[in-house]
């Protein structure tokens, strides 16, 4: 054999598991969602007749669509931002030295070890508003369940909770890789805190900052796990989610033609927010 | 200012921490503990029960054991694909480079609940259900992984790695001597959080297992699930027996992580 | 190499587990018994009858015949559905357990399944007399003439009130009516000096649990839906906004929110009724249990009859809660499948069951048995249920409805935006009417050959 040949086919092999995997588990069943949501489905997920964008007109006429579609749009917006700074913050707070300061950065991602299905189980006994130790501790009658705002609330709490203890621990490696020498220097140059941080370390933690910025708003936008063990949609459909109302429609009414569809939709928002901050990334990140 | 700061971290880490310590003081309540009004943080009487009863004729030691196996195999196939790919990714140059790596980034924008029933049935054909293999085969594949991988790895310039190949240095020998130490960091935190990802998670195994002794345990520990009757002390003694494993290699890990982050990048 | 001993010492603890584990591999028997796969969703009290059910007959009758159940908990009702329309999708029958628990909200997705065995059938050819089930029971799971599941645990829904706060309040005994249910509530509220409402008279959002009894005891018996709520067909339409009867109860509704007693709550609401921060709610008889254990000893507790509508809505209530599938998994199990649920539906076990959970017993034979007597005289609140249900007409039956969830939402979303909102009944039995009907007309759709 051509040893050339082989150096050549050689990045191709090793990719071949990971190819093979995103086929097989990714793109095969996500092409088959798309095309089924233009086909009027049985209820055991047999196509029955082509239907074009019947699922669609259907879809966006329905008020059930429009809560979620709201309601992920809300998520996401009041999410992304507390979950950043949230983040950001524990991080900045947490970079310093000595005992208290490992000890504070051990406590904030401690949360990264709870499995999400205990934890969303944890909230739901803690926030329970007639027993749990929340309204308690907080001196107050917040029916965390009943009322529409405080259930959004609760899910953009338990949501930064699951997230914290991993964007933590990026960001706050990211922090201490701003080399301390260029700190020393900017202090005796007689930099402030917030001259620091804007024109030191927010540059250099950047391209860790989008990714946490990324992965939150996929996150968001995706959210249905939390939603089904924490609120399963109510009260009055106010935490119904996008993808929580495709597991709806898909699983529990069998009607796959609408859960396509919404997966769809889901698809191509996610894709336009991501594709707006690629965009973003190219043009501040790398080129500043 | 000074001493405002460890203040205020201090006050926020506990806040973040709160659900775990509680969750570990709840699992010793007794059923009067978790309905009395105002709520209780800490228990009248400490008792075991709940301990005892989250083990009685359950098969919670079995669904652990599938866990750790599952996320054990999950992790070691998840990382050394990741980091195979990303090697490919940050050194090699060949056709269509590019276009594959959007392609395998790409499925991180895929929503994998949408994926549920088809991946089901992908599954079913490969006769994968109540299998390990079956449970682990959709988290596989960590274009996240790869894509933090990469960026590490393009650290370490491609001319230094050609100098090194022309050396006779291998592929393998430059990755293990050179690559992983190098970014040994990244790789600890991302085998962790591979390992709690596949551990944690839930809707897959739940519906890829139908025998009970292939169950894992966060399946599994939704069975104590008596929280209807708002009987939850055999739930706390679970999640707390579950987390705290888990909590011990964090807490020990993490002064691993530290110190190779500290000499590795402050040069000290 | 600090880094490698820690690596190592985790490992080690955590591998120990999976030790521990295999020391827990059951050993099999020398006679291979037929194992008959029983996948239910009982957790807690009912999990820990559900266990003693099966453990029972594995020791006398599945020796004596040599069977072996072995039962499965699958989660919640709905997470069992899910698992077995996951199988039902991929087209084969491989993998379906022999039995199936399952509430009332998965009939529609099996009813019709090509591998679901008629209880009915087997209950014939073991000569079983089926008057021994309850007829409400029976018509519970009876589709097409044909009682297609065994009614396992059965329930109805009541009235849940604080007997102390009645007494503080004055009143004598629980309310009848709706109208009588808004004077009472009216009567219990309670403000602190601030004006802030420390005691709710009554909580609920009424969704299809409760409007199937609401509108269904209307005019005798009324259906939700055509098709009698879908237990002879498909439903294709609603029928409570043509036959008023949402629109009548929609009106009560409203004036029992007008008095302000009322508190809009979907969840907890039995904390909130243990806390004795609502006076009244209402709930399955099968709560009972946990309701009396979580009330403990704040306050008296009293049940009653679910309230009418009004004076003219005599039906009373209709058997709810869950059933018992046989299913066609190629393993030829179901004479040993059926003998099983023979078993576990005896009057014996059926007495056992309602002793340990609250769900009354299906057997007609367990009523009249004097252990059974002895049990409502010591604990008099499960005998109302019992009366209850007894007073009902068989006739008035829960509904099978496609997107049961869907519908679900549709009410409670609907009701609260006529009360907060302050529409009025009519658009709001309108806009419910059109809603739900787009669900059906999508099932008629999807189910077309």
């Amino acid at each position: 054999m051509d040893k050339t040949k082989i150096a050549k086919a050689r990045p191709y092999i090793l990719l071949l598991p990971a190819l093979t995997l995103a086929f097989l588990f990714a793109y095969r069943p996500f092409f088959r969602t798309i095309v089924n949501s233009l086909y009027n489905l049985s209820i055991i997920g047999k196509r029955l007749s082509f239907v074009g964008f019947d699922n669609y007109s259907r879809l966006f006429g329905s008020g059930s669509f429009q809560d979620s579609l709201s309601n992920t749009l809300r998520f996401t917006l009041y999410f992304v931002p507390t979950n950043l700074i949230i983040c950001l913050g524990a991080a900045m707070l947490a970079n310093r030295k000595g005992k208290l300061a490992s000890l504070n950065q051990i406590f904030m991602f401690l949360p990264m070890a709870v499995a999400m299905s205990s934890s969303m189980m944890l909230f739901k006994m803690m926030f329970n508003p007639s027993i749990g130790i929340m309204n308690s501790l907080l001196k107050a009658d917040i029916q965390w369940f009943n009322d529409p705002k405080a259930a959004m609330l609760l899910l953009v709490i338990a949501g930064v909770w699951l997230d914290i203890g991993f964007d933590f621990l990026l960001l706050v490696s990211a922090l201490r890789n701003v080399p301390t020498s260029l700190i020393e220097v900017a202090r005796i140059e007689g930099a402030n805190p917030w001259q620091l941080f804007i024109s030191l370390q927010l540059p250099l933690i950047a391209p860790t900052l989008l990714f946490v910025l990324i992965t939150s708003i996929k996150d968001a936008m995706l959210i249905s796990a939390p939603v089904l063990l924490l609120t399963e949609g109510g009260p009055f459909r106010s935490t119904q989610t996008l993808v929580y109302q495709m597991y709806l429609e898909g699983f529990k009414s069998g009607n796959y033609a609408l859960g396509s569809a919404i997966a769809t939709v889901v698809f191509i928002l996610t894709f336009a927010i991501m594709l707006l901050l690629l965009r973003f990334e190219q043009r501040r990140v790398y080129y500043q | 200012m000074k001493k405002l700061v460890p203040i205020a971290a201090t006050i926020l880490s506990l806040v973040v921490v709160f659900p775990i310590l509680y969750a570990i003081s709840a699992s010793f309540f007794s059923f009067s503990d978790f309905t009395s009004i105002p709520a209780r943080l800490f228990p009248a009487d400490p008792t075991l029960t709940n301990y005892t009863r989250a083990f009685a004729g359950t098969h919670l030691a079995r669904f652990l054991a599938n866990s750790l196996i599952t996320a054990t195999l999950g992790t070691i196939i998840r990382m050394a694909i990741s980091i195979g790919s990303a090697y490919v990714f940050a050194f090699y140059t060949f056709k269509g480079k590019n276009l594959l790596f959007v392609i395998l980034i790409a499925t991180m924008l895929l929503p994998s609940d949408a994926l549920l029933i088809e991946n089901y049935i992908t599954i079913r054909t490969l006769a994968l259900t109540d299998t390990y293999l079956g449970i682990i085969s959709t988290s596989l594949l960590a274009p996240v992984h790869l894509f933090l991988l990469r960026q590490y790895f393009r650290m370490v310039s491609r001319e230094y790695r050609e100098a090194a190949i022309i050396e006779g240095c291998s592929d393998a020998r430059f990755l293990m001597t050179l690559l992983i130490p190098i970014s040994q960091s990244v790789i600890i935190t991302l085998t962790l959080q591979s390992f709690t990802s596949i551990f944690n998670d839930y809707l897959w195994p739940l519906l890829v297992t139908n025998n009970v002794s292939m169950r894992t345990v966060q399946v599994g520990i939704t069975m104590l699930g008596f929280s209807e009757n708002l009987d939850y002390g055999p739930q706390f003694a679970a999640i707390t027996l579950l987390m705290t494993p888990i909590l011990i290699a964090f807490i020990l890990l993490n002064k691993n992580i530290k110190e190779s982050v500290s000499t590795r990048f402050t040069g000290r | 190499m600090k880094k490698t001993a820690i690596v190592i010492l985790v490992l080690t603890t955590l591998f120990s587990f999976s030790l521990f584990a295999q020391g827990q591999k059951e050993t099999p028997s020398e006679e291979q018994p037929k194992v008959i796969t029983w996948w239910h969703y009982g957790s807690g009290l009912a999990g820990e009858a559900t266990d003693a059910i099966v453990e029972e007959f594995n020791d006398t009758v599945g020796k004596e015949k040599n069977i072996r159940v072995q039962a499965v908990y699958q989660g919640k009702a709905s997470d069992v559905l899910t698992k077995l329309k996951a199988i039902f999708q991929s087209g084969t029958n491989n993998g379906l357990p022999d039995l199936v628990q399952l509430d009332g909200s998965g009939v529609l997705d099996i009813r019709d399944n090509e591998y679901l065995i008629s209880m009915e059938e087997l209950a014939k050819e073991d000569g079983f007399d089926l008057s021994e089930i309850l007829d409400s029971a029976r018509l519970s799971v009876t589709y097409k003439d044909q009682m297609i599941a065994m009614p396992f645990n059965s329930s109805t829904i009541m009235l849940y009130y604080n007997k102390s706060a009645f007494d503080e309040a004055g009143i004598s005994r629980p309310p009848r009516t709706l109208d009588e249910l808004a004077q009472a509530a009216a009567k219990l509220k309670k403000t602190d000096a601030k004006g802030k409402v420390v005691r709710y008279g009554f909580a609920n959002v009424p969704t299809t649990y409760e409007l199937i009894v609401w509108l269904g005891h209307q005019n005798r018996v009324s259906y939700l839906t055509d098709k009698k709520n879908g237990h002879t067909g498909i439903p294709t339409k609603v029928l409570f906004h043509e036959n008023g009867t949402m629109v009548n109860f929609l009106t009560k509704w409203k004036d029992l929110y007008a008095t302000g007693s009322l508190e809009n709550l979907t969840s907890d609401v039995n904390g909130a009724f243990a806390s004795g921060r609502v006076a009244m709610m209402v709930g399955s008889t099968s709560n009972l249990s946990t309701i009396i254990r979580l009330v403990g000893d704040r306050f008296e507790l009293g049940v009653a009859n679910f309230p009418m509508v009004d004076e003219n809505a005599t039906g009373g209530v209709n058997v709810g809660g869950g059933a018992i599938y046989a299913l066609d998994n190629g393993l030829d199990n179901n004479e040993q499948a059926w003998q099983f649920v023979k078993f576990a539906t005896s009057k014996e076990q059926q007495l056992a069951w309602h002793i340990a959970t609250g769900y009354f017993p299906v057997n007609a034979q367990t009523y009249t048995m004097k252990e059974f007597q002895t049990h409502l005289e010591a604990n008099p609140l499960y005998g109302v249920a019992i009366r209850q249900l007894r007073e009902s007409d068989p006739e008035l039956q829960g509904v099978w409805i496609p997107s049961a969830y869907q519908v679900y939402y549709a009410f409670q979303t609907g009701i609260l935006k006529m009360l907060v909102e302050d529409r009025t009944p009519l658009e709001t039995s309108k806009s419910l009417e059109k809603e739900i009907n787009t669900y059906l007309e999508d099932y008629v759709r999807m189910t077309q050959q």
